[in-house]
């Protein structure tokens, strides 16, 4: 049930983001770590309520899993977390522990929410647009 | 067509940084806090009136926080036994947070209080993404809600420092094998610890608390 207040919370976090740009925002990428308790189906659903009669109405959410990393102080492994896969469970489970010695570990990826990128659709097809000196820390990566 | 960019900005970086904050405060103040999760009916509660009881003598002030999304019957219980305690009703939201706890601890008189549960709403997915700033996360399960509950929720399980499973002396009438369940917690957690309790009848309370880091030397404990 917590994927609406997310969304909210990325919906607040864009719209002052987006306002000034002269296109319509097509779709919104956001990084997602397999260690968060959220939905996708959840997260799409809600995205498409929140953001109705807003400028991101119609924009769609395409989410990236991103899986565990970690690092043990012990033995200095870096790298990704082992997976548990028991058959019980049905999916992979990361493990919080040192996949080399077993110590534990500090989590370096896996608890991401982060707006990676949105993409803009010019509202003058021959117009190209440059969104660079956006407002917010946002940067363009020039057309796609 | 173009994409634009945007900084690692975490979408609940706020919540994160209001965690942080609780948690310099009640370091500061020297308060030892726990978040307490599980099912309604798990006996949360009840695990805290025991640690309360047991406290008391050694001269160790408890304080609580009672989330439910309505009601005060936590809330009262917990003041039935001589705990600061303040009610927090989450109405509609499946969760506390951060921003709820900030101001929460505002009416609580950390400068005398060296144990503080925060026991949160009864639901095992949502708390999971909302840290508070406690030292301790740790899950309630009670044997009558199954011995498939970690595999039904694992990744809350694989990132919690300790469970409780409680009501073991029920365990044979509801045909449940507590050992089952530590032994699913170990697979998704190698460094967690499983402690097994009866708070109805006393029994597993002395080693929740030394689990829990909350130590008695007063001798008549």
């Amino acid at each position: 049930m917590h994927e609406y207040s997310v969304v909210s919370e990325l919906v607040a976090l864009l719209l002052p983001r987006v306002g000034g740009i002269d296109g319509r925002v097509v779709s919104v990428h956001l990084r997602k770590g397999e260690l968060r308790i959220l939905s996708d189906a959840s997260l799409v659903a809600a995205f498409e309520i929140v953001t109705s009669g807003t400028p991101l109405e119609g924009a769609t959410l395409e989410i990236e899993t991103v899986t565990t990393s970690v690092r043990c102080g012990a033995c200095g492994y870096a790298g990704l977390a082992k997976h548990l896969e028991d058959e019980s469970f049905h999916f992979a489970i990361p493990i919080l522990a040192c996949p080399r010695c077993g110590a534990e570990v500090e989590v370096t990826s896996g608890r991401e929410l982060s707006i990676e990128s949105v993409r803009v659709a010019s509202l003058d097809p021959d117009e190209s647009q440059d969104a660079s000196g956006e407002e917010g820390g946002c940067r363009s990566s020039g057309a796609a | 067509m173009h994409d634009i960019r945007f900084t690692a900005e975490d979408i609940l970086g706020a919540q994160l940084a209001l965690a942080e904050e609780n948690y310099r405060l009640l370091k500061e103040k020297g308060v030892h806090a726990i978040s307490v999760m599980g099912a309604i009916g798990s006996g949360k509660t009840s695990l805290i009136e025991r640690i309360i009881d047991r406290a008391k003598p050694c001269g160790i002030v408890v304080a609580t926080i009672a989330a439910d999304s309505a009601g005060d019957d936590d809330h009262r219980r917990f003041l039935a036994r001589g705990a600061h305690s303040v009610n927090l009703n989450t109405e509609d939201d499946c969760h506390l947070d951060a921003h709820r706890i900030s101001h929460t601890l505002e009416s609580l008189p950390l400068h005398e209080i060296d144990v503080l549960f925060v026991e949160n709403v009864g639901n095992l997915i949502c708390p999971a993404d909302f840290p508070l700033g406690t030292d301790v996360e740790m899950i309630v399960i009670s044997v009558t809600e199954g011995d498939d509950m970690v595999r039904k929720h694992p990744k809350i399980f694989a990132q919690t420092d300790l469970i409780v499973i409680n009501k073991i002396d029920l365990a044979s009438a509801v045909g449940v094998d507590p050992q089952t369940l530590v032994r699913d917690y170990a697979k998704v957690n190698p460094h967690g610890r499983a402690i097994l309790t009866d708070a109805r009848h006393n029994r597993g309370i002395d080693e929740l608390l030394r689990a829990l880091g909350i130590e008695c030397t007063n001798t008549q404990w």
